[in-house]
């Protein structure tokens, strides 16, 4: 990772008669022409931490797709599988791959979306000549499917943190709209570590 | 509500009421096949169970929210939705002139978002946090494309760099907003970076 932080320079010290010596200027000149660089190379942007996302697997050079858990411990995303877009989830910041049940088949995979602590994972599949949402949920097993209408292709996907909410990207003669979709009689809330829902989910159970 | 596609449904029926219009083919399969019910005794409950058991398989046919569907037909065209628990992010708009939206679910209104739309500028993917504090938007500006951040209590507006230099597409922020995890094609190829915000 690489981290990019400013430090201001020590103070060049004067020698003894109160002047400064030709390699005390020098290590002065170097010192703030150094800073003028690194205060220049962040003007008009941010300039923080980063890093990649890391290796996507054997064989796959690309990766697009990115869809964090809200708590930031999972990445989803999709990469090439034998050719197929296939979906991959993984463990942040150590790339651990992590197992789906259903989602090995389907492909191609798009637009996946994950809850807060990753029990969730919506995603796009391809089902013979239709695109289709799905959800799976990591902790029974369950595979949730969203038909839409036949004059209907959903396109992209959006799943709210707590699982309670699904916002689809349809098209419909041309025309795209995004629907949103209330889930709160399908899934149990995935919240936050220590949040408890008037329902029975027990977040810390989730997403493990 | 359960649905079941209409020809299976329409297969059952007429293998039970009404016989006499079960087409040359399907009779010719009957007879080969003893394992299918043949009376219409047995096939009138087939008729009935098979959209209840196709639902298992094909899955529920979801509704929209009512008030927020009409809200979001209010703004035209709209697209990439990015979902946090009380906020609605996406494009949208009509006649070409496309902005990001931020929609409180909860008043299932959209909020102002001062200084980040601007008419020259196309936005393509947005994302937002929990708190709907903070908005990540891939926009083409000037024919270049950017990665911005709002943050709607500052209504600023902050370009962040792609480092090493690369083409951002599609974007998820944590739920704090702490996080970004950016589509960045570099090269031909696409990579995810992961950027952490102060």
């Amino acid at each position: 990772m690489r981290q990019h932080r400013l430090h201001p320079p020590a103070p060049t010290p004067p020698n003894a008669e109160g002047r400064f010596t030709g390699s005390a200027l020098l290590r002065s000149v170097v010192v703030t022409g150094a800073l003028t660089a690194m205060l220049c190379s962040g003007c008009g942007s941010w300039s923080w931490g980063r890093r990649s996302a890391g290796p996507a697997g054997l064989g796959a050079s690309n990766r697009q797709d990115p869809a964090l858990s809200g708590d930031g411990r999972l990445l989803a995303s999709v990469v090439e599988r034998g050719g197929r877009d296939t979906l991959l989830l993984q463990e942040q910041p150590s790339g651990r791959e992590l197992p789906l049940r259903h989602l090995r088949r389907f492909q191609p995979h798009r637009s996946p979306s994950l809850s807060w602590n990753g029990r969730y994972v919506a995603v796009l599949i391809q089902q013979g000549n239709r695109r289709l949402a799905v959800i799976e949920d990591r902790v029974n097993g369950n595979l949730l499917r969203f038909p839409l209408p036949g004059d209907q292709e959903v396109e992209r996907l959006s799943l709210a943190p707590s699982g309670r909410r699904l916002a689809l990207e349809v098209v419909h003669n041309g025309i795209y709209r995004v629907q949103v979709f209330d889930l709160a009689n399908q899934l149990e809330p995935d919240l936050p570590a220590g949040m408890l829902s008037g329902g029975s989910a027990t977040p810390k159970a989730a997403g493990r | 509500m359960a649905i079941a596609p209409p020809g299976l449904a329409r297969w059952a029926r007429r293998l039970g009421a009404h016989r006499r219009d079960t087409p040359p083919l399907l009779k010719r399969t009957l007879k080969s096949a003893p394992f299918l019910p043949r009376r219409p005794l047995l096939a009138r409950p087939l008729a009935v169970l098979a959209p209840l058991l196709l639902s298992g398989c094909t899955g529920t046919l979801p509704v929209p929210m009512g008030g927020l569907d009409r809200r979001l037909e209010a703004i035209g065209s709209s697209h990439a939705p990015a979902l946090s628990d009380r906020w609605l992010a996406l494009i949208g708009g009509r006649g070409g002139r496309e902005q990001v939206v931020l929609v409180d679910l909860e008043r299932q209104m959209p909020v102002p978002l001062p200084g980040l739309n601007r008419p020259d500028a196309q936005p393509l993917a947005v994302a937002v946090d929990a708190s709907g504090e903070r908005l990540a938007v891939v926009r083409q500006l000037e024919g270049r494309t950017e990665l911005v951040l709002y943050r709607r209590s500052l209504m600023a507006l902050e370009p962040v760099a792609m480092e090493p230099p690369g083409v951002p597409r599609r974007i998820s922020l944590r739920a704090d907003g702490r996080e970004l995890a950016v589509e960045v094609s570099r090269g031909g190829v696409w990579q995810v970076d992961l950027i952490q915000l102060p």
